[in-house]
């Protein structure tokens, strides 16, 4: 049975409230460019593991307080 | 818009524009005398081929100066992964082009009176061209398929 599922995520939030962190600065400390970070957040692209863990990293959270699988 | 899709737009447009005349050029010659039209064939290619360098060299170079960060100019996991799936795309269709040719040439070499009827046509170098145009085609293919998964995402 093939289900269809999405990966959520609440990088946008996130860096809401770590000071209004911009994309641009995210992207940095990432080590990908300022569209991909967009990209992320309106959820038209899926990061690697190694850069989703590296967003969890930079705002010091666990990974699945920014990114969440659902099922639709 | 990033460094990666800014440069695939340049080459997708460059490569449809000149390449566009270049084959415009060369339909424009069926019916030219056999030895000129072989010549001014040879000519367009090199124009053609010298143009496209050029252009590249000039747009990417002044995309280069507006750019300064390295992660843009060198591309991340994301422009990689569209690169490849763009690439696979261009590859199927360059590989098409390659077998059809090559089934041309096989058909034309066992059937002769076929041969004379397509030299009838008069493009010169009629073999090259195909391929030539299988190769621009693949590269138009790579091009927009770069641009197409950077404006809907995957």
């Amino acid at each position: 049975m093939v289900t269809k599922f999405q990966i959520v995520n609440r990088v946008r939030e996130k860096r809401f409230f770590a000071d209004e962190m911009t994309q641009q600065a995210l992207a940095d400390l990432v080590g990908v460019t300022r569209q991909t970070i967009m990209a992320i957040e309106k959820g038209k692209y899926s990061p690697s593991l190694e850069v989703a863990f590296k967003i969890a990293v930079v705002f010091e959270c666990k990974f699945d307080d920014v990114f969440t699988y659902e099922i639709l | 818009m990033s460094f990666k899709e800014k440069s695939a737009w340049i080459s997708l447009i460059s490569t449809t524009c000149i390449f566009g005349y270049y084959f415009y050029s060369i339909f424009m010659l069926i019916g030219e005398p056999t030895e000129a039209a072989r010549e001014s064939a040879k000519d367009y290619l090199i124009q053609a081929v010298f143009l496209s360098i050029v252009v590249e060299i000039f747009f990417h170079a002044v995309l280069g100066l507006t750019s300064n960060k390295e992660t843009e100019i060198k591309g991340d996991e994301r422009d990689k992964m569209y690169e490849y799936k763009a690439n696979n795309l261009g590859y199927s269709v360059l590989g098409i082009g390659v077998i059809l040719s090559l089934v041309r040439i096989i058909t034309l070499e066992h059937n002769p009176t076929w041969a004379e009827h397509y030299s009838a046509a008069q493009i010169p170098m009629q073999t090259a061209q195909i391929l030539m145009l299988f190769f621009i085609l693949s590269e138009i293919v790579r091009f927009s398929g770069q641009v197409f998964y950077y404006r809907r995402g995957y």
